[in-house]
């Protein structure tokens, strides 16, 4: 038992444990100094909110696991839940091919990315960087400032039943939510796949001499990354009902603060979804409770940065070099 | 020399663009662009330029700014709510702002250097907490400047400046040479070794994230001058345009190669191509596509010069 706990504590899922604390740690402190914070009602809001947070996290986390990093979630998310709406013009027939338009739009544009990045030798920062203005200005232009005809149309109302419905009491986006975190950590943890991501990230020179694709896996990785925005896209035009221009804005710092928060490390090759679940948990509830606490819109922003700070402090921290 | 050569990616970028400039306004408009059209370039530029100087020194050591925008944000906020007095009230405030902006950048710094946490993260979070500050000094966007105040620092009619532009590139190329100047890219190139031969590594790192700040404040006293208005979300396109200047301007995002004139041609670049779309008669909706492209051609054709240069000896 006590080997167990220490395993835990000190082992490679030390910092998984620890966002999960940080998770508990803010959830109970809303608790007790909100009333009704802790409540079904309350939670089951923060999880689906969470879960949007969730998905661009994922992405994100799978190419931070390579030492990169996507900085084209924002428009690439807001690309595709525009693609989505004026594609399927509210009619619930066309909703399975709008659907695969709208991920076929993250998948080509991560597919860009990873190509530049691993081809091109592209940095990654650039390159992201890069693509979200081509996204922008094509979402923008393309649409005309969604002021198109079809602009105006509604995410189809079995979409939207998808994630506003329940099943067994529980919202069917939260089950979404558990077969994306099935989906990543099956991937990562139990395929040849996922050990090779763990190897590029840790040393992309020894994967390459030990005859690992690094660039295959690397393309695979911002593919998935793009797959992911656009599907954060879907699901927010969804619960939303309409897209608007700056939908994605937020989900760029929020996916690399949930990552790092989770535990994985920002330098590559450290890392588990689980984390990042918790990760998105701890963003959402720092939110709600200074919204329940009716600090204002300044307030908000100095201490979200002053607690993630704090928790980069606890366990973000790099090893000393000497 | 060295330093031509360092910075030839974004001389060559800036001349294409403003190739491309004199063309499409050329056609346009029937002449040559006018002393006006040129001041009025260098006036909007400025602020970019400053930003870039600030980015391009802590890329320099290998790590990178976020927070820039929330350093520019909280200087606008503070010249714009204290900018209502004369110009010497309007002068004193300008100087807050700035040295606020040195005082962010040193905290950045010390949580880089002595927390060791990693630099885009620290900024990150410091990003939200600047911001914050400067939404709490200007709720709503307002306040104006002093006429006297905008003659001396960018006058629309008279070049003052490019006194100022010059006063900064003096600043780096004497920077560059100051043993800072040296600790800067020895630290940037191998830290290891750096700290090995007596580099005080964490000093430099909090000089040049303190510097940072510094420039973001000038950044701001400039923005304000040239917009003669404040918006204490003013900074966050910054964030991105200046890791665009710093990319375009030729300095490697791994640290210790590359010089700030880079990427203060890369900002006139960047200021240049937006003027360039609009008399090209493209949608502005459209801008962001080709400043996307732009930013992804400009790296490429650098790594392929490389690659060309590598291949032949």
């Amino acid at each position: 038992m006590r080997a167990a706990v220490k395993s835990l504590v000190d082992g490679p899922h030390r910092r998984v444990l620890y966002a999960f604390a940080a998770a508990a740690t803010i959830l109970l402190t809303g608790a007790v100094i909100h009333p009704g914070f802790g409540s079904w009602t309350s939670l089951r809001t923060m999880l689906v909110l969470a879960s949007f947070i969730g998905f661009v996290g994922a992405g994100q986390m799978l190419v931070v696991l390579v030492g990169g990093i996507d900085l084209s979630m924002p428009w690439v998310l807001n690309g595709a839940a525009i693609v989505l709406t004026t594609s399927s013009l509210g009619q619930s027939g066309r909703l399975p091919l709008a659907i695969v338009l709208a991920l076929g739009t993250g998948a080509a544009v991560g597919l860009c990315n990873g190509l530049g990045v691993a081809w091109l030798g592209v940095p990654a920062v650039v390159m992201t960087l890069g693509m979200n203005g081509v996204l922008q200005g094509l979402s923008l232009g393309l649409s005309k400032g969604l002021t198109c005809g079809s602009c105006a149309s509604y995410a189809p109302e079995p979409l939207r039943r998808l994630v506003v419905g329940r099943i067994f009491g529980v919202p069917s986006e939260l089950l979404l939510w558990a077969g994306v975190a099935l989906f990543v950590t099956v991937l990562l943890t139990l395929t040849t796949f996922g050990r090779r991501v763990y190897a590029v990230g840790n040393n992309p020179r020894a994967a390459f001499l030990a005859g690992v694709g690094v660039r295959p896996v690397t393309v695979a990785l911002y593919v998935l990354s793009g797959v992911f925005a656009a599907l954060a896209g879907i699901t927010l035009v969804a619960y939303g009902g309409q897209p608007s221009l700056g939908l994605g804005d937020p989900y760029l710092f929020e996916s690399i603060a949930a990552v790092v928060v989770g535990g994985v490390s920002i330098l590559g090759g450290r890392g588990h979804y689980a984390g990042v679940v918790a990760g998105s948990v701890t963003l959402v509830a720092i939110v709600t409770l200074l919204q329940a606490e009716r600090v204002p819109e300044y307030g908000r922003d100095v201490i979200y940065g002053l607690v993630i700070l704090a928790i980069l402090f606890t366990y973000g921290r790099e090893r000393a070099d000497d | 020399m060295s330093e031509l050569r360092a910075a030839t990616l974004g001389y060559a970028v800036l001349a294409a663009t403003a190739v491309a400039y004199l063309v499409v306004y050329t056609t346009n408009l029937g002449h040559l662009p006018t002393p006006f059209d040129y001041l009025s370039l260098l006036n909007t530029s400025l602020p970019l330029v400053f930003v870039a100087i600030g980015q391009s020194l802590v890329v320099l050591t290998g790590g990178i700014d976020l927070s820039v925008g929330g350093m520019v944000g909280l200087g606008v906020a503070i010249v714009a709510a204290g900018s209502t007095g004369g110009a010497a009230v309007t002068a004193g405030w300008m100087l807050a702002a700035v040295a606020a902006g040195a005082l962010c950048g040193a905290v950045n710094g010390l949580i880089v250097a002595k927390g060791r946490i990693a630099p885009i993260l620290t900024t990150l979070a410091t990003l939200s907490v600047y911001s914050g500050l400067a939404l709490k000094v200007l709720p709503v966007p307002g306040g104006k400047i002093s006429p006297a105040v905008r003659s001396v620092l960018t006058d629309p009619d008279v070049p003052t400046g490019l006194i100022w532009l010059g006063a900064a590139v003096a600043g780096w190329l004497v920077l560059r040479r100051t043993r800072f100047g040296m600790r800067v890219y020895a630290v940037g190139s191998d830290e290891t070794a750096a700290r090995a031969v007596g580099v005080p590594t964490a000093r430099v790192k909090v000089g040049v994230y303190s510097l940072s700040g510094l420039c973001s404040g000038l950044a701001a006293v400039f923005y304000v001058s040239t917009t003669t208005s404040g918006d204490p979300n003013a900074g966050d396109p910054f964030i991105l345009t200046s890791i665009a200047a710093v990319v375009v301007g030729g300095i490697a995002f791994a640290g210790g190669r590359g010089s700030a004139l880079g990427a203060v041609a890369g900002a006139f670049a960047l200021t240049l191509v937006i003027d360039v779309l609009f008399f090209a008669g493209i949608d502005p909706l459209y801008q962001s596509l080709f400043q996307g492209l732009f930013l992804v051609v400009a790296v490429l054709l650098g790594s392929l010069s490389t690659l060309v240069r590598w291949r032949r000896s």
